[in-house]
Formats: C-alpha cells, structure tokens, sequence
C-alpha cells in the first residue's frame, strides 16, 4: 500500500469508487482507495438496483437526472457491462393525497426535462398487466428510469480507476485521521497514508468516519430488507413503487423479482439481521400488488441500510473549517446517483464546473436549516 | 429402470397402484404416489430439461428438493420440483422452455 498520495477515499461502494475513477479521469494522478471489507459489500451490493429519477426536490432530481445522462455512455467509458435497462419506474398512488403529491412532483420533473407523466388505469394495466390497479388511484412512469447492476457498477468504476493508476485496497480498515490545520494522514489497520485530502464516501456508515474527526454528521443507518425470488421468464417491466406498502418491486435481468422496504421507525443502528416476519409481509405486500406472484418461491433475503440524511437529501462537498475533508454520501440512493456524484465531487475538487447544484448540498444546510425535504423516498 | 430385488428393502408389488401420466405427450406408466422423477427416470427419461445460460442438458441431481436441475412444468405449473411431487393419474409432464412463467 501506498504511503502517501494525493487523495485517500473512504469506501469500496457505487460511490467511492466512482469518486476515484473520476479524481483520475479528470488528472489527479494518485488516489488511493481503501474499502474495509470487499467492494460493494455494504451498502451498494446490498441495494435493490434501481434508478429513478422521479424525486420530490429540485436538487434530487437534477442530481439524478445527471446520472441517468452519464450512465447512457457509462458502458463504453469504462468498457464494462452494466445491465443498465432504462425499463421505467411506475409509482402508484392509493389515495388522494398520495396522487396530489405525484403531481406535484412530476410538475417539477418534467419542468426540469426529466419526461415523466401520469397514467391511465388502462395505461397501467398496458405497462403491467400484473399489476392489481384496484388499490391505485393514480400512477405516473419515467421511461428513462431502471435498472442498473450494483455489482457491475461498482466493479466497472474500480477496474476503470485502477487502470487510470488508482490503488484500490480492499480488506483495509480506516482506524483513525489525523487532523491539523488540514488533514494530514488517514491510518488504517494495514498502515499509514499521508494526505491533504480524504472523500468520506462510506454511506450509511459515514458518522463513524466523521467521529475520528470529532464531527457529528447527521448520517443514520436505516435497515431495509430484501428477497428475490427464483428467477422466471421475463414478464415485469418497470420497478413498481407504492407508497401505501412502501416497497419497491422489480424483476431484474436475471429473471428473479427483487423487493424490499424498510421500517423507518426502527432504532437506527447496523443490524443485518434479517426475519421471517418481513419475509411474511413483503409476500403479502407483493402479492396484494401483482397477485400472480402468490405461487413464486422466494430464494433468499439479506439486509443492508439506507444512510438517511435529516431531509433525504445527498451531503455533499467539503465540510466548512476542515480543509480537504469531502463528503460523498448518497443518503437512501447513493447507487443510483453515484454517477452524478462521483463527477461532481471529482469537479468540486479539481476546480472544475460541477454539472449539478452541490452548494447546495452541502453539510452546512443542517446548520444554517435550509434543509430540502423529498418527499418521494421509499 | 427400477430396483426389483433390493437385499433390504421390501417392494410391495401387490400395494402399488399402476396409473398413466403423459412427458411431453407421450403417454407413460408409473406407480401412484411414487415422484414425478422417479417415474420418468423408470420410463428412461433421462434429461428433465436444459440449463439457461448453455442449454446443458439436465436431469435428477439432487432428489431431496433442494437444487433446480429436475424442474418441469406439471400441470401447467412451471418450476415444479419433480423430485417432490408426487405422481397422480394423468398428470401432464413437460419439460419447460426457460426460467418458467408466473
């Protein structure tokens, strides 16, 4: 490992990686990256591989919108596969409130260039004929949204930034950073590296980063659980959202149908505990929502975290009186803005125009309370 | 093939019950009760179907339940672990074109 380099990132994900891969591209020459498990062992591998672009905030979705635009190139710049299949996300709505508030959002989008509209019942049953339409009252689709390989993207950036000369080391643990006037040195259980600048890009694990540095980032873990099931003939286009069973629905390439949600009134800690009581509800939760699923066994399931932010925003950018000190934290949907925030962050710190608003997203928002609220998270 | 002489266990000839189910159309004799896989392996049906990604052939692997080399569409149903399901008169026996359909 080296000894010393210009820049040390924290974490092996969708994000970390893609903040290297695009520090080298845009010619900061030496990166290292240290990742204390394997890549996309948190987070990022563990997520139900998704992108959208239907968000609540101008800031979300620009920062989505961006990625989406990076990622119809993404294959051939990094001359890597990446299952990216803009098959669509559909969010149904249950109820009046839930309908006004997709409005709301898709006038935004739309207003912003992202194409989303709004659907008819036979519209819906056209895209999905799976799909139960009894409990929706209204629904609105992005066909440019959909899936995206976690494991793919994040292997794709690494082996992209390791030829561009970063070092990636896996299985290495930050331990602490040193800090005087800026940042000196990050160690780790494998040694020493001297350097003037260090991206936090750890997630829903970047408190624990901040607290070496007697910071309070107000990043929380939030446990969400995931099954997917046998893998069948291709029958499910676009990511199903419902906000009344707050779960995501999608069948991947692969043919198996992946879904999830999370509880947000858990206690927020890691836990990847997984149980059958969400085992239980999740088949309920998917079989209320496309009742065709009822005889489909399910393979396996895990746990992984979001790593909410107060407003569901991303934090991004330096953090105000510790120089060199970045936060790459993607909050609840860090894999599917990691394109957008791995060149935005690299601009931020090569000087260059960043292509999305990331003043605004920076930490000093929780203390001055311009925080941006989304409304739209599942 | 079927064992007729087994040095330990006893094969109750006279309690089965011959009945006929159909593989792919073709009309077949097996015992009621016995599996599906069981059956078709006495009848020499040896491939039970094709792996996805290189079209291998596959047929009875594991016989407890837990793999997927000996799934078929019973009845219509697609994914049907044949070497669970037990075998019942005029059953409808296929092997399946893909990963199956809901």
């Amino acid at each position: 490992m080296r000894n010393s380099t210009e820049a040390v990132v924290i974490g092996g994900g969708s994000i970390g990686c893609s903040v290297a891969y695009n520090l080298a591209r845009m010619g900061v020459e030496d990166v290292v990256l240290v990742e204390k498990s394997f890549l996309a062992s948190g987070a990022t591998g563990r997520c139900a591989a998704g992108v959208r672009q239907q968000w609540g905030t101008r800031e979300n979705c620009l920062v989505a919108k961006r990625s989406i635009e990076l990622l119809e190139d993404l294959p051939d710049e990094l001359d890597a596969e990446l299952d990216f299949r803009q098959s669509g996300y559909l969010l149904v709505a249950s109820n009046e409130d839930e309908k006004s508030q997709l409005e709301k959002n898709m006038e935004l989008q739309n207003k912003l260039g992202i194409p989303s509209k709004e659907l008819s019942m036979t519209e819906v049953g056209g895209l999905v004929p799976h799909l139960n339409v009894e409990q929706a009252k209204g629904a609105c689709f992005c066909h440019e949204d959909g899936h995206l390989d976690p494991f793919k993207t994040t292997f794709g950036y690494a082996r992209a930034a390791e030829r561009l000369g970063v070092e990636i080391n896996t299985n290495t643990e930050v331990i602490d950073i040193n800090y005087e006037n800026g940042i000196e040195s990050v160690v780790t259980d494998e040694g020493t590296i001297s350097t003037e600048l260090v991206v936090n890009a750890t997630g829903p694990q970047a408190k624990f980063i901040g607290q070496m540095l007697g910071l309070e980032h107000p990043v929380e873990p939030e446990r969400h659980q995931i099954l997917i099931t046998e893998p069948l003939e291709h029958s499910l286009d676009p990511m199903i959202i419902s906000f009344q069973h707050n779960s995501y629905i999608q069948q991947v390439p692969h043919g198996g149908f992946i879904m999830g949600y999370g509880n947000p009134n858990e206690p927020h800690y890691l836990n990847y505990k997984h149980d059958w009581q969400f085992l239980e509800s999740m088949a309920n939760k998917a079989v209320q929502q496309l009742p065709p699923l009822e005889d489909v066994r399910v393979l396996r399931q895990w746990a992984g975290h979001y790593g909410i932010s107060p407003d569901g925003q991303p934090i991004l950018g330096e953090v105000p009186g510790y120089k060199g000190y970045y936060l790459a934290c993607g909050c609840g949907k860090g894999f599917m803005l990691a394109p957008a925030i791995g060149e935005g962050v690299a601009k931020l710190i090569t000087g260059e125009e960043p292509s999305i608003p990331i003043e605004r997203m920076n930490i000093e928002r929780f203390k001055t309370g311009e925080l941006i609220n989304e409304p739209a998270v599942v | 093939m079927r064992i007729n002489n087994h040095p330990i266990l006893d094969q109750k000839k006279e309690e089965e019950e011959e009945i006929t189910f159909t593989f792919e159309g073709k009309e077949l004799k097996g015992f009621k009760g016995e599996t599906v896989a069981a059956a078709l392996i006495a009848n020499g049906v040896r491939v039970f179907r094709r792996s996805t990604k290189d079209n291998r052939p596959r047929g009875l692997f594991c016989a407890i339940g837990n793999c997927s080399s000996c799934l078929m569409k019973v009845d219509g149903e697609s994914n049907v672990r044949t070497c669970m399901k037990r075998l019942e008169e005029g059953m409808e026996v296929q092997r399946q074109e893909g990963e199956g359909e809901i």
